[in-house]
């Protein structure tokens, strides 16, 4: 059989994990979400800068030094940077099924329509940020660098959003009787 | 070396990482959600274990920058609910979105967009919600360590054996 990988999880796991010490040890450890605020405050502080003050949420982010436009989001920006590099130097290699913007396990469930998928990765999107920002992180700032801190919300998180996603594909993929 | 270049090499580091590693793929992320192909949680295991012990050997030594997200039980429980739901249905998280947009998949992008307008919302919804989610059974910036009065070394070895333990000798075959 082909192989259906480009890394091993225990290569990327072994190196996100050095990943975070080494973060952790320079500057502070991994985190996405906070990001999508600050760029939406940095445009609205730009467009509608009354709107943005009186948002007690967004007045805090997109001018600040320390919340503004910093290290955080230029991790983002370099996180779309080392993966599209990484993803033209391997196109080739790159297992068939993860190819593309639609992914056969949907295509098998829901059907092949584009504009299906698209509306539940957009609406997806919107549940995402709206719920890590209401926790205070994401995979990556409270599962790959909150566990590891011990922290107590991180655990929660953990434990909810897992519980939550594992429930919800589940049901997505509950078996039809009669089909 | 300016942070902000640190910043973005780490995350060129991070990108490169989850692509490679498959974390952007939906058959992963699907896969390890509907319990039949763990590869994600034992990426994310390994990555938490080999972290665990790294960061507090690094606080032995006073070097872990360390960040410890406030636990406000209701906000941050629903919070995590949420989310849960939106990336069953997406097949992304809002890191793996952008690595996924950056390999040219559409869906990815879309999903880029509803997290910006997810965290604009919240943004709305905010000052709402602040009282009754966020500032109500809320405990500051807690750990297990400081919760159960152990030193923090001592669970992290814990936590990073079994963590390991489970990945490497349980699930190790399984599913795969």
């Amino acid at each position: 059989m082909e192989r259906d990988y480009l890394i091993s999880w225990k290569a990327a796991g072994i190196s996100l994990g050095l990943l975070l010490i080494l973060a952790t040890a320079l500057v502070k450890p991994l985190g996405v979400s906070t990001q999508f605020v600050v760029s939406d405050a940095a445009v609205i502080h730009k467009v509608a800068p009354e709107f943005a003050e009186e948002n007690a949420y967004l007045a805090k982010y997109g001018v600040k030094e320390d919340w503004g436009v910093g290290y955080g989001w230029l991790l983002v920006i370099g996180m779309f940077v080392g993966g599209g590099i990484a993803s033209m130097l391997s196109r080739k290699q790159q297992p068939e099924q993860d190819k593309g913007s639609m992914p056969p396990m949907w295509k098998e469930r829901f059907g092949d329509s584009m504009s299906k998928r698209y509306m539940a990765a957009f609406g997806g999107g919107v549940l995402l940020l709206f719920g890590a920002r209401l926790a205070g992180g994401c995979t990556s700032g409270h599962m790959i660098s909150g566990v590891p801190q011990l922290a107590v919300s991180s655990f929660i998180f953990a434990v909810t959003g897992f519980g939550a996603a594992i429930l919800m594909a589940k049901f997505l993929y509950r078996s039809r009787p009669g089909v | 070396m300016s942070t902000l270049i640190i910043g973005f090499l780490i995350g060129c580091a991070f990108g490169a990482i989850l692509y490679l590693g498959g974390a952007t793929s939906y058959r992963r992320i699907l896969g390890t959600l509907r319990l039949k192909d763990m590869w994600i949680i034992k990426l994310m295991g390994t990555a938490i274990g080999v972290g665990t012990l790294g960061i507090y050997l690094l606080d032995l030594g006073g070097l872990a920058n360390m960040s410890i997200k406030p636990a406000y039980i209701w906000g941050v429980a629903l919070g995590g609910i949420i989310f849960g739901i939106g990336w069953a249905v997406s097949g992304f998280c809002p890191g793996t979105c952008v690595v996924g947009a950056a390999e040219g998949k559409k869906d990815a992008m879309m999903t880029v967009g509803g997290g910006l307008v997810g965290a604009l919302l919240f943004s709305l919804a905010f000052p709402y919600i602040k009282e009754s989610l966020i500032e109500t059974a809320n405990f500051g910036n807690i750990t297990l360590a400081s919760l159960l009065g152990v030193g923090g070394i001592y669970l992290a070895i814990g936590l990073s054996v079994a963590l390991l333990g489970v990945v490497f000798f349980v699930l190790k075959d399984k599913y795969e």
